[in-house]
């Protein structure tokens, strides 16, 4: 039933769309802004997946295959998608979600990366990024190496993760963000009126990310959520009409344009929105970054930051850090550096002393 | 008290935060700076920056479909 992975994207683009949740920003700000208000709830999500899937594991409901650890693909490729989705404005799932939220330059980012993609996976670049993807090293796993059960790091990850949640909470309490006036009331003020906190982002995320995994095992495929590969299939898909192509993931994706779509149509937040021409270009160029890095670190924020770090594998965490990187240079050189340029470039305060 | 209008519209996220951050260090304490914006996830960091630098929101609203308006004075 590869239909329920539609259900499931559209679920997924509708969460995100409501609590504004940008793991791209979630990286980035934690340099940019010293802010953790999106990624505490990001590794939320990670434990909360963790969690069901070794119990699912552990119950015989699914069977998880944790990708090989090649370094200099994975490290490399993060960098790249890190330094992508700065110039794109978005990481995978949130250049979907943007693109239903009717951004133009959302969908340029959105065709070259699913373009790129393909060229890495299924055309002229298969077999170097298959080349550079079998250079790999030891172990798959933290628990392979070190000889323990998955509980172990799943206990001690959500350990941690408690922890900076309560930390956040705390540091939080008390003080108060303005809102916009309510348009709707009953239940329409809470589904489609009001944003939702990060907090509900982060828990639903991992929720999803749990049923993602039944789900596609349901329908064939042994995964997760993944956003790369669907979006290479689809471009694979419509220039070669090889329907064995169309699985789970690529309803997956397909839903995701298609709930965020609804969101924001339901809040009043969708229009067609066109960007400069200087933008526009960055978002291509992010767009081709963020295809070739996923294709190469096996992975986006979702499928490696999201899906292979619950599992524990050293592409998942290896890539987490790696794109974090990226997004940190990329946002130095496209945002920190050009306003430095042009702070220094603005003429003194001409001072008039006083009569 | 002065006010000043920054129209955002067509810059994606973060830079109506930027641009905004930019303009605020242009004013004096008590002048208003008027936001208009269409990036969605700033309907959350413009209102966060300003909850967390102090700076008082007058006024925060919808201008049509997916447009918005925000107005915050600086504060001392």
């Amino acid at each position: 039933m590869i239909l329920t992975g539609l259900l499931l994207g559209a679920v997924l683009g509708y969460v995100l769309q409501r609590s504004r949740f940008c793991v791209t920003g979630a990286f980035r700000d934690v340099y940019m802004a010293r802010s953790t208000r999106y990624l505490v709830p990001f590794l939320l999500a990670i434990a909360i997946q963790a969690i069901g899937v070794a119990a699912l594991t552990g119950l015989g409901v699914i069977s998880p295959d944790p990708a090989s650890f090649a370094p200099l693909a994975v490290i490399g490729g993060g960098l790249l998608f890190g330094i992508g989705i700065i110039m794109a404005g978005g990481c995978a799932t949130g250049t979907y979600y943007r693109a239903g939220e009717g951004l133009l330059g959302s969908w340029v980012a959105l065709i070259f990366y699913a373009l790129f993609a393909a060229v890495m996976k299924y055309g002229p670049l298969g077999s170097f990024t298959d080349a550079a993807r079998a250079r790999t090293v030891g172990d798959a796993t933290i628990q392979e190496t070190l000889g323990v059960s998955v509980w172990v790091p799943t206990v001690l990850f959500a350990g941690i993760v408690a922890g900076l949640v309560v930390w956040q909470v705390r540091r939080n309490a008390g003080r108060k963000q303005a809102a916009l006036p309510a348009r709707r009331t009953g239940i329409g003020h809470y589904l489609a009126d009001i944003p939702w906190s990060p907090w509900v982002g982060g828990v639903l995320l991992g929720l999803i990310a749990i049923a993602a995994w039944v789900l596609s095992t349901a329908a064939g495929r042994n995964g997760g959520l993944g956003i790369t590969t669907p979006s290479a299939k689809i471009v694979t898909f419509l220039t070669t009409g090889d329907v064995t192509l169309v699985d789970w993931s690529v309803m997956l994706v397909l839903g995701i344009l298609l709930g965020s779509f609804i969101a924001a149509k339901l809040s009043g937040e969708f229009r067609w929105r066109v960007p400069d021409a200087a933008t526009m270009l960055r978002s291509a160029g992010g767009g081709v970054a963020m295809g070739v890095g996923a294709a190469l670190a096996g992975g986006c924020t979702i499928g490696n930051s999201l899906v292979e770090t619950s599992l524990f594998s050293y592409q998942g965490w290896v890539s987490l850090i790696a794109i974090m990187l990226g997004t940190w240079g990329a946002a130095w050189f496209f945002l920190v550096r050009p306003q430095k340029i042009a702070a220094a470039n603005r003429p003194a305060a001409v001072l008039t002393p006083a009569a | 008290m002065a006010a000043y209008t920054l129209e955002t519209n067509g810059a994606v996220c973060p830079f109506p935060l930027i641009d905004a951050k930019t303009a605020m260090e242009q004013l004096s304490t008590g002048d208003d700076l008027i936001i208009g914006f269409d990036c969605t996830q700033a309907t959350d960091s413009l209102p966060q920056w300003a909850a967390e630098a102090g700076h008082e929101v007058v006024a925060f609203d919808r201008v049509g479909d997916a447009g918005w308006t925000i107005t915050v004075r600086k504060a001392a």
